[in-house]
């Protein structure tokens, strides 16, 4: 073969590896495009080229940024922070917490060890519309209600994040934990020196799967702050569809702002995270 | 730091504060609900009923023609999400000029929340809107897709995996990681085939991981009613009406809390029937790496 | 250091104002919707308020789509935390029936409302709660659409134009459309392009909602369900009912004149946009649409040739916790809300709602600030909530109700044969409400 065929067929083949990734994210895409372009329309435009559909309807005209400064009127600022503060802490205390039981339960034999990881991996099998109401006694039981820590806390011992970090450590042999309690290292230096380290791409996915959870947390913020003054995302997203009318741009302008800040997050850690598949050999 | 220090007292830290949050916050209150299946309320009385709302819904034919569509719907979901998510998680992974820019996309939809997902594609969906006039460029007449008894579970089964498979994605990403680069340096030595890699290497070494997001999305699909509240309400037909969707009308619009923790109890029941079988047959000896 | 101190002292201002605001206040917490009610709602209580200094209301406004839910909820949990209910007319038998709500304190003088209003807030024959204001539905059409068609619209209140009471009851009374004159006119407005519909000709606000709906079967002879309220069988699947719900099979399927599944708001969105010809929806869509510019007038809502006129009415009620420990001070308040001349004025100042305070309604009719459009709107709800204002069932089981209702109207437009919709709502309704009835 050539150099230039190689060329050639290397450039045929990157060009048909394009077509194939801007194609999936097309549709992945499309909505939140639409939503993009809907939050830079005047609220009574946002649906002149939708019924029926024309391809004006992906275009903002007329273009305006009001929807965001109304959006930012309304004290959204604020309701971003709250929410970032409740779902950042909950993601730190719960890596703590529920990695700390994830490796207890994979380093250790001990008595009824499998019915109580039974019992965690149930505990988050029960949808939470079904336990609201208790929840709700319990949170008013300690005095709770409208305090943050009704946010934070009852969110902190995740059963799926225990799961996840307990299937990551039964994977790890057993032999470094071994060896190392032979040099007379200690359990939670064990820990800390060798599983952590180990663990970075499990707590990623852990700190997502938490912080996740309290991002779309819209139900139980409700219950649990009765008088309102501490609103969180979702809460404050559901204003804007009121009893009478929606207001549609402001609507779409949050989710802009709020599906955004989640990818932001995500992308400085996706560099470190596909970093250690460099050279993985998984390159089809 | 000492040797000395034994490992219960270790074990008993290192569980308390995940085991205090579970009992008080998520077992007690199971508890709790599992008893209101138990209880009827009558002119503002809470009576005990013992079984009486179970055999119940022995007779009631609403609830056995939700546990048939609640049951195709994940029979049908969880292998699309989780098949679709490892694809997706293979291609992330690539190394190509550009390809960074397509992963920053293919997060999206982790980031749009679930009513803002709904709200959008409702309107793509609709009679006029945005998907029949793409489809109607090619030719296709326009579909009913979320007013069709024939197809609005499978518009819904779309639009869930549309949110959800990013989201899976980022799970089995992490367990790609997790996998020694040598193993593949070795296949590749071997002149193993790429797609030999995947089925002999990649997927037996991602069984943990795999066994994860299919026990995890299968808890989430199996009482995922959200979508269908706000897009069908059940209809049309009954045709989307899932048991959760039917416990929640009877809770909460109906003021029926024994008939919806009774349906609630038996939903919980199936699926721990289910993840019991998945553990089965998927756990099996532990991979030394 | 500095910090601190000034933490410390803030600390102890806060805790001291605490104190004091403990040693004389009550406060009064009530559940509300958030939005205009809340805004409105705020409104009365600071005028509550200013002549009771002793009392606070706090509002806990809740998002509409949400405000059931956490209501159910709290309420449920006999949660001392709320004081006074907002309350949704159809809700008021299933909360009254499960011990929710104290009956209305007997000192207060209800005389001045209007009495289908005020029945609608019984329950077993006991007042469980007061009505705060009304709701009217009209038919909205677009005055440039029906010219380009080259159509006679409804007769109407337009802008630019007044009216008198009189005048909006001659109107109510003998001018009013049918059904049948508004499909008529629905299929020559309605544009199709190449197998898409541009412009619609006509489409309620409430996609298949009882509470819209509701007059089309009644209207025919036949009420939705037995007065037992807990029977549905020859009533939803009557002969009127058939014939209702075929008209409204045939706006969808056989005339393709109204669009299929919208949601909350955007219908009114549509017709802002000038792509719907006629809108049968709330007077609260007035400002909206008179914001959007489009050229419009108001005509009475329609109903069946040959059939009674009846309207869509009820809204929002207030009520007291049972579990609350401030009943006295709560059932003040809920006085001054409804059967004040200052709180119903604020409140209709702020939400302009049909009010049910006859002396506010007197006022709508005689005043000279109503004569002109949009206000005299008014006036026509003043008509049909004296006239033709037929409220929804009083039952337990109401929620069971609107869900079989919304259910089979929803399945109808979407082609499911109407007497296979009908047969089986009936089926639900029975089934669920059997479990529920006393």
């Amino acid at each position: 073969m050539t150099d230039t065929a190689r060329k050639l067929r290397n450039g045929v083949g990157l060009g048909a590896r394009h077509l194939v990734y801007a194609a999936i994210a097309f549709v992945f895409v499309l909505p939140l495009w639409w939503a993009i372009v809907s939050s830079l329309r005047p609220n009574g435009e946002v649906f002149a080229d939708i019924f029926p559909f024309t391809a004006k309807a992906l275009l903002p005209t007329p273009f305006t940024l009001e929807a965001y400064a109304g959006v930012f009127e309304r004290g959204f600022g604020m309701i971003i922070a709250n929410t970032m503060l409740v779902a950042l802490v909950t993601m730190v205390a719960g890596l703590v917490v529920n990695g700390a039981a994830g490796f207890a339960f994979a380093m250790f034999d001990f008595k009824g060890k499998r019915i109580i990881l039974s019992l965690i991996i149930i505990s988050f099998m029960l949808p939470f519309e079904a336990i609201a109401l208790p929840l709700y006694t319990v949170t008013q039981q300690l005095g709770w209600l409208d305090n943050i820590a009704a946010l934070i806390v009852p969110s902190v011992a995740n059963g799926l994040a225990v799961f996840l970090f307990y299937q990551f450590f039964s994977q790890v042999p057993k032999d470094y934990a071994e060896a190392a309690r032979l040099d007379g290292v200690s359990w939670i230096n064990i820990l800390l020196r060798i599983y952590v380290p180990l663990s970075m791409p499990t707590c990623i996915s852990a700190a997502l799967l938490l912080f996740i959870f309290q991002w779309e947390a819209f139900l139980w913020p409700l219950l649990a702050m009765p008088s309102q003054q501490f609103k969180v995302i979702q809460v404050g997203m559901a204003a804007f569809q009121q009893q009478y009318q929606t207001i549609w741009n402001q609507l779409f302008a949050v989710s802009v702002i709020t599906a955004l800040i989640p990818i932001a997050l995500l992308l400085p850690l996706q560099r470190y995270y596909v970093q250690g598949l460099a050279g993985a050999g998984i390159k089809g | 730091m000492t040797r000395s220090r034994s490992p219960a007292l270790l074990i008993a830290i290192l569980l308390a504060p995940a085991l205090v949050g579970l009992v008080v916050f998520r077992l007690y209150p199971i508890e709790l609900a599992i008893s209101d299946s138990f209880h009827n309320v009558l002119r503002g009385q809470q009576l005990f009923v013992g079984l009486d709302n179970y055999l119940a819904l022995l007779t009631d034919s609403a609830f056995w023609n939700s546990l048939q569509v609640t049951l195709w719907f994940n029979l049908l979901i969880n292998p699309i999400q989780i098949a679709l998510a490892l694809g997706l998680a293979l291609l992330y992974v690539q190394q190509f000029k550009g390809v960074t820019f397509y992963r920053v996309l293919f997060l999206i939809p982790i980031g749009v929340s679930l009513p803002t997902a709904v709200i959008i594609w409702r309107i793509m969906l609709s009679q006029d809107g945005l998907v029949n006039g793409v489809i109607g460029m090619a030719g296709v007449p326009a579909q009913p897709w979320l007013t069709a008894e024939s197809l609005a579970l499978y518009s819904i089964i779309a639009i869930a995996t549309w949110k959800g498979i990013s989201y899976w994605m980022i799970f089995i990403i992490g367990g790609l990681q997790n996998i020694s680069p040598e193993i593949y340096d070795a296949a590749r030595i071997d002149g193993v085939k790429p797609w030999q890699r995947l089925v002999f290497i990649t997927i037996p070494l991602l069984r943990p991981t795999l066994l994860f997001v299919l026990v995890a999305d299968v808890s989430i699909n199996f009482l995922l009613f959200a979508p269908i509240f706000m897009l069908t309400q059940g209809g049309p037909a009954d045709s989307t009406n899932v048991l959760m969707y039917e416990a929640y009308k009877s809770g909460f619009v109906f003021g029926d809390m024994g008939r919806a923790m009774a349906i609630v109890v038996v939903v919980v029941a199936i699926l721990l029937v289910i993840v019991g079988l998945q553990f089965k047959l998927l756990s099996g000896p532990k991979e030394a790496r | 250091m500095k910090t601190t101190k000034i933490a410390i002292i803030a600390g102890l201002v806060a805790s001291m104002l605490a104190g004091t605001a403990l040693a004389q206040d009550k406060t009064l917490n009530m559940i509300v919707i958030e939005g205009g009610d809340t805004t409105a709602m705020q409104a009365v209580a600071d005028a509550y308020t200013a002549a009771n200094p002793g009392v606070t209301i706090n509002l806990q406004p809740y998002p509409f789509a949400q405000f059931f839910q956490v209501a159910e909820l709290r309420l449920r949990s006999a949660d001392a935390g709320i004081d006074l209910v907002y309350v949704d007319a159809p809700l008021l038998a299933s909360y009254a029936s499960r011990g929710f709500l104290s009956p209305i304190d007997a000192s207060i003088d209800t005389s001045t409302l209007v009495p289908s209003a005020l029945d609608a807030g019984k329950y077993d024959g006991t007042q469980f709660a007061l009505p705060i204001n009304n709701s009217a539905q009209v038919l909205y059409y677009n005055k440039a659409l029906f010219e380009a068609a080259g159509i006679t619209p409804p007769d109407g209140l337009t802008a630019g134009a007044t009216a008198t009471q009189a005048e909006v009851d001659d109107l109510a009374a003998t001018k009013r459309w049918t059904w049948e004159q508004v499909a008529d006119a629905a299929q020559k407005l309605t544009v199709k392009d190449g197998g898409r519909t541009t412009t619609y000709g006509f489409t309620v606000e409430q996609f298949g909602e009882l509470y819209q709906l509701q007059p089309f079967g009644e209207s025919l002879g036949t009420d939705v369900v037995a007065p037992d309220g807990y029977t549905a069988s020859g009533y939803l699947d009557s002969e009127a009912w058939t014939k209702a719900a075929t008209y409204w099979s045939d706006l969808y399927n056989a005339w393709g004149v109204s669009p299929k599944s919208l949601g909350y708001g955007e219908a009114a969105q549509l017709f802002g946009n000038g792509q719907l010809a006629m809108l049968a929806g709330g007077t609260w869509n007035l400002p909206g649409l008179i914001a959007s510019g489009v050229d419009f007038g108001v005509a009475p809502y329609p109903y069946f040739e040959g059939g009674k006129v009846l309207t869509p009415t009820g809204s929002w009620y207030v009520g007291v916790n049972a579990a609350s420990a401030n009943q006295a001070e709560a059932f003040d308040f809920a006085s001054f809300l409804t059967t004040s001349a200052e709180g119903t004025k604020v409140w209709f100042d702020s939400l302009q709602q049909l009010p049910t305070y006859q002396p506010l309604l007197e006022e709508i009719s005689t005043a000279a600030s109503y004569d002109a459009f949009p206000n005299d709107v008014f006036r026509l709800g003043v008509y049909d909530s004296l006239n033709t204002a037929k409220a929804r069932p009083v039952t337990a089981a109401y929620g069971q109700l609107q869900d079989a209702f919304r259910t089979a109207f929803v399945d109808i437009a979407n082609g499911v044969a109407v007497s296979d919709a009908l047969a089986s709502a009936v089926q639900k309704f029975e089934a669920a409400a059997a479990r529920v009835a006393p």
